[in-house]
């Protein structure tokens, strides 16, 4: 048990009252989740590996009953957290967030504009990145470049399910996306639509937490076109996911969460 | 494996002079799923069904699909046909293309004949992946419920309870009649307008079945047709009312003038109904100018109020008759007197010494002090001179305008307003006192100013309309409801938060969360399933593989040939 | 080698479009044929992954027409149309798909004028943009 470890289960059982806690550590020579309770030894923590422990998290609800699990939470996680929370998925009273300020490397791989949790237990805020170089110079592309552009990397995509998998946001255990209804092509790669539709489907809850981009195989700028899409939201609708008292823009009536201009015909 | 039955429509001569009928008969013998494709020259007539139902057992056809004018007024035809011929009637799919192919490309056979072809792919698509579907029944509570006590909601409470059913009306007034209530007569013919709210309310205190609620307000309204829980709210605490009908004759109120003409300055301009009280008080001033269309009939409110012409000529003519030295003038901007009987008050009133002038928009009356009373100066454009007119009274006629409380009304019932803020009924002419929202029934000037006699005739027919679903005891439910996968639900609550109607919930069932649809509820409009990612919510008839399907189906027909 | 005539699908709503464009036959009020109609409910049912499944399959156009906003028949269903679709363009422009292919409009049932309007105008503008590049992308 290495000091961030024991800092750890301090905070968690000593502090919050919490009755398990979830995070990444060595053990036995191998780094991953791991999920102990009070007076168990959780190994050396580890807050070096990037992980979706939110993802695991989830997973475990239906056996955790009324327990109370501490998670060590990103900024990212937290708000994934609190869009899971919205629609009933996570209930807040039973998790305790211990919050994790990224280091600036961690910030620039992720391309971070949002990087400091609400409540930082650990580690020391970074600045966070003013953008994505790749969105801005897609976004400056002509329509056949950035479609070039795209294609090229659609063409990867081998169907790994990675970042649906991942992803702490993707809430659904069968994904639409694996039955032939909308992306009807034999074999892969599969057409276009898989991403457009993930990216919909994402777009009023995606934390940028970085995880699909991580996870894929094929090395597609995921986090990317996550970036840009959130962009979008934020001009139309100027929302951020991430926000528990928000509701998703794409379900509520025009007097709830109006279109920057107006709804009218587009 | 489905057995899809092809019927390519003549039409007459509709489709066939533009389509070519039978090339399009050949093509849909090549499509996936057909095991029959004909033709007939009106599909609809005795002989086309006919034919359809002879193909039908002949072929041991499972799925029909007709390709002829539009769904929106055969289709219930074409269902009957299908469950006489042994078919399922939500088995059956209906291509348009006569509105949407033959009619609209009448100069390009070749590519209306490519285009019908496509259009018949997209249907057999469909219709291979329809499934079979039973309506639902729900019981109809034998009570109705009629929110306002003027006389529009009192002729459709007599008539209601005349026809045996227990009717609750809800005034929010300490009294019944509404508008009526305050005025003297009712033009043109000059009825006495409290003998005849008199009339109906005793009809009404007379029956058992007529229960009145005064000083009383609809505070919430929750269920469906047939089955409505509404709450009634009054001086001595709430009263849940179970009804299987609602009427709503909510009414209008009188437009308030913003300051026009010195209204609100000056004692001497006053409102049509301020004069019906001063009338009803048997006061009788001499000299009498009416400014008609103040507030109506100009960009902002550019309706009639329909009454307000004939209100004006029988007040004058009343004000011109009581004193041989009355000076009474009407300005106008046209005067809309239809019928025999008002266009013989116009008449009269004239011949009595009311004088008509004429004013514009462009150039309107101005109020101002006079010697004695004020004076009016109005621009006649018939004269093109300015005209000086010393009056007592300045009568204005202000437009019927929905009452404040509209539109929480219109939000506890889920009904429509139009740009105005009056209702909106389910169909100009073929619904004209119903709302699209079943079991909601709508009179009088809630929906548009009419004349004491519109609102009566209307609350008959809207009680009349009320009446068949209780008298009937049952409603059919139609089978194009939503309807949820438990399995494939992730309970994110989507659904319930796109839902216009409330009519999908998140349940707890052995042990998982998950949506469930209240049928009855359900209005089979698909926004929740739109809102739903995994497909775990669907619509009954619109399911995404039935339209996805009619995507590959265009793909297929139209990009997969050589081109 | 013969004129670019793009093929457009249409997403009608039962209540106030599909009137509309059945009202737009009635009056004989003729229009370019490139567009073929899926009748639904209501606009609000037309689902972002139909749009993104026929463009993505090579449909050269996609339209979604519904009733006006405060004329839904279904109440506010429209609403939600008025958002999902301005999304889905947007994603479609990230992806470097002109979002001109998709257009969102409304037509009431008294509108045949409009209707007519709108598809003459739709197919002009996805004439003008050529066939959809993914036609020929092989994946």
């Amino acid at each position: 048990m290495n000091d961030l470890a024991r800092r750890l289960v301090t905070i968690a059982f000593e502090e919050r009252g919490a009755d398990h806690l979830l995070l990444m550590a060595e053990r036995h020579g191998n780094v991953g989740p791991v999920m102990v309770e009070k007076g168990q030894d959780p190994g050396d923590a580890r807050v070096d590996v990037p992980y979706q422990l939110v993802n695991i998290l989830s997973n475990l609800i239906p056996f955790m009953g009324k327990a109370k699990v501490a998670i060590v939470c990103r900024r990212c996680d937290e708000r994934a957290l609190a869009e899971l929370a919205k629609r009933g998925i996570v209930d807040d009273a039973s998790i305790v967030k211990i919050g994790l300020a990224c280091t600036k490397e961690q910030v620039e791989r992720c391309r971070c504009s949002d990087c400091v949790p609400s409540r930082v237990d650990i580690g020391e805020p970074a600045e966070p990145c003013p953008d994505d170089t790749l969105a801005s110079e897609l976004s400056s592309m002509g329509t056949e470049e950035r479609s070039a552009f795209w294609m090229r990397q659609f063409r990867k995509c081998n169907k790994c399910f990675g970042c649906t998998l991942n992803c702490p946001v993707c809430f659904c255990d069968d994904c639409v996306l694996e039955e032939r209804t909308y992306t009807p092509e034999q074999g892969i790669p599969p057409g276009p639509a898989f991403h457009l539709i993930r990216s919909f489907h994402l777009a009023d809850k995606c934390v940028e937490c970085g995880e699909c981009e991580r996870s894929c195989p094929a090395d597609i700028p995921l986090l990317t076109l996550r970036k840009m899409v959130n962009r979008d939201m934020r001009d139309l609708f100027g929302y951020t996911a991430g926000d528990r008292e928000r509701r998703s823009p794409l379900l509520t009536t025009l007097d709830d969460q109006p279109l920057e201009d107006d709804g009218h015909a587009c | 494996m489905a057995r899809v039955g092809v019927f390519i429509c003549h039409c007459g001569h509709n489709i066939a002079s533009t389509v070519n009928v039978e090339e399009v008969v050949e093509f849909a013998k090549g499509l996936p799923g057909v095991a029959y494709a004909g033709h007939n020259l009106y599909s609809c007539s005795e002989e086309g069904l006919g034919s359809i139902k002879r193909s039908i057992a002949e072929n041991r056809l499972d799925r029909v699909v007709v390709a002829a004018c539009t769904p929106r007024t055969h289709e219930p035809l074409f269902r009957r046909a299908c469950e006489q011929a042994g078919i399922n009637k939500y088995l059956f799919e209906f291509v348009n293309i006569r509105e949407h192919c033959s009619w609209i490309h009448t100069k390009e056979p070749r590519e209306a004949t490519e285009k019908a072809k496509k259009l018949v792919a997209m249907g057999v698509a469909k219709a291979a992946l329809l499934e079979p579907q039973t309506e639902g029944e729900s019981a109809v509570l034998p009570a109705a419920v009629v929110i306002g006590g003027g006389v529009s909601g009192l002729a459709a409470a007599a008539s209601l309870v005349d026809q045996g059913i227990e009717t609750h009306l809800v005034e929010a007034s300490d009294r019944l009649g509404g508008l009526l209530a305050e005025v003297t007569t009712i033009g043109p013919e000059g009825t006495d307008a409290r003998e005849t709210v008199r009339g109906i309310v005793t009809r009404l205190e007379a029956s058992p079945k007529a229960h009145i609620h005064l000083r009383s307000r609809v505070a919430e309204v929750k269920g469906f047709v047939g089955n409505f829980e509404v709450t009634v709210r009054g001086c001595d605490g709430d009263l849940k009312v179970p009804a299987g009908a609602i009427v709503v004759a909510t009414g209008t109120k009188e437009l308030v003038p913003t300051g026009e003409y010195g209204f609100g300055q000056r004692p001497e301009v006053v409102t049509q109904l301020e004069l019906e009280r001063r009338l009803a008080r048997g006061e009788r001033p001499r000299r009498v100018v009416f400014i008609n269309c103040v507030g109506s009939r100009q960009p902002g409110r550019e309706y009639c109020s329909r009454v307000c012409c004939n209100v004006t000529l029988k007040n004058a003519l009343a004000l011109a008759k009581a004193s041989p030295d009355s000076r009474i003038h009407v300005i106008h901007r046209d005067i809309m007197s239809s019928g025999t009987a008002a266009e013989r008050l116009y008449k009269e009133a004239s011949e009595s010494g009311v004088k008509f002038l004429r004013y514009g928009l462009e150039r309107v009356p101005e109020v101002v002090a006079g010697r004695d009373g004020v004076e009016v100066l109005v621009y006649d454009e018939t004269l093109e001179e300015t005209v000086h007119l010393g009056a007592d009274l300045v009568v204005l006629a202000v437009p019927m305008v929905p009452p404040g409380d509209s539109e929480a009304t219109a939000k506890l019932l889920k009904v429509p307003r139009d740009k105005f803020g009056f209702f909106l009924e389910a169909h100009v002419k073929l619904r004209p006192v119903e709302f699209a929202t079943d079991g909601v029934f709508i009179c009088g000037s809630a929906r548009w100013p009419v004349s004491a006699r519109e609102c009566i005739w209307q609350g008959m027919a809207a009680a009349a309309k009320a009446s068949i679903p209780i008298k009937e005891g049952k409603v059919v439910i139609q089978a194009i409801t939503a309807e949820v996968d438990p399995d494939k639900c992730a309970a994110c609550g989507n659904c319930v938060l796109a839902c216009p109607y409330e009519a999908i919930e998140v349940v707890e069932r052995d042990g998982r969360r998950a949506a469930k649809v209240n049928e009855a509820q359900c209005k089979g409009c698909g926004t929740c399933v739109a809102a739903c990612h995994n497909d775990a919510v669907s619509q009954k008839g619109f399911t995404s593989g039935q339209l996805s399907a009619m995507v590959d189906a265009l793909v297929k027909a139209a990009l997969e040939v050589p081109r | 080698m013969t004129e670019f005539s793009p093929t457009i699908l249409a997403f009608c709503c039962n209540w106030c479009s599909y009137a509309g464009a059945d009202l737009a036959g009635v009056n004989r009020l003729q229009m370019p044929p490139n567009v073929h109609v899926i009748r639904v409910m209501c606009s609000a049912s037309v689902k972002p992954e139909y749009v993104f499944k026929a463009i993505s399959q090579g449909i050269d156009g996609v339209l979604v027409l519904g009733c006006h906003i405060g004329d839904c028949h279904y109440l506010t269903g429209n609403h939600r149309t008025a958002k999902r679709i301005p999304v889905a363009k947007k994603i479609l422009r990230d992806a470097g798909i002109d979002d001109r292919r998709v257009r969102l409009d409304w037509v009431s049932a008294a509108e045949g004028e409009k209707f007519q309007q709108v598809i003459t105008e739709f197919v002009g503008e996805v004439k003008a943009l050529g066939p959809n590049p993914l036609r020929e992308v092989r994946m």
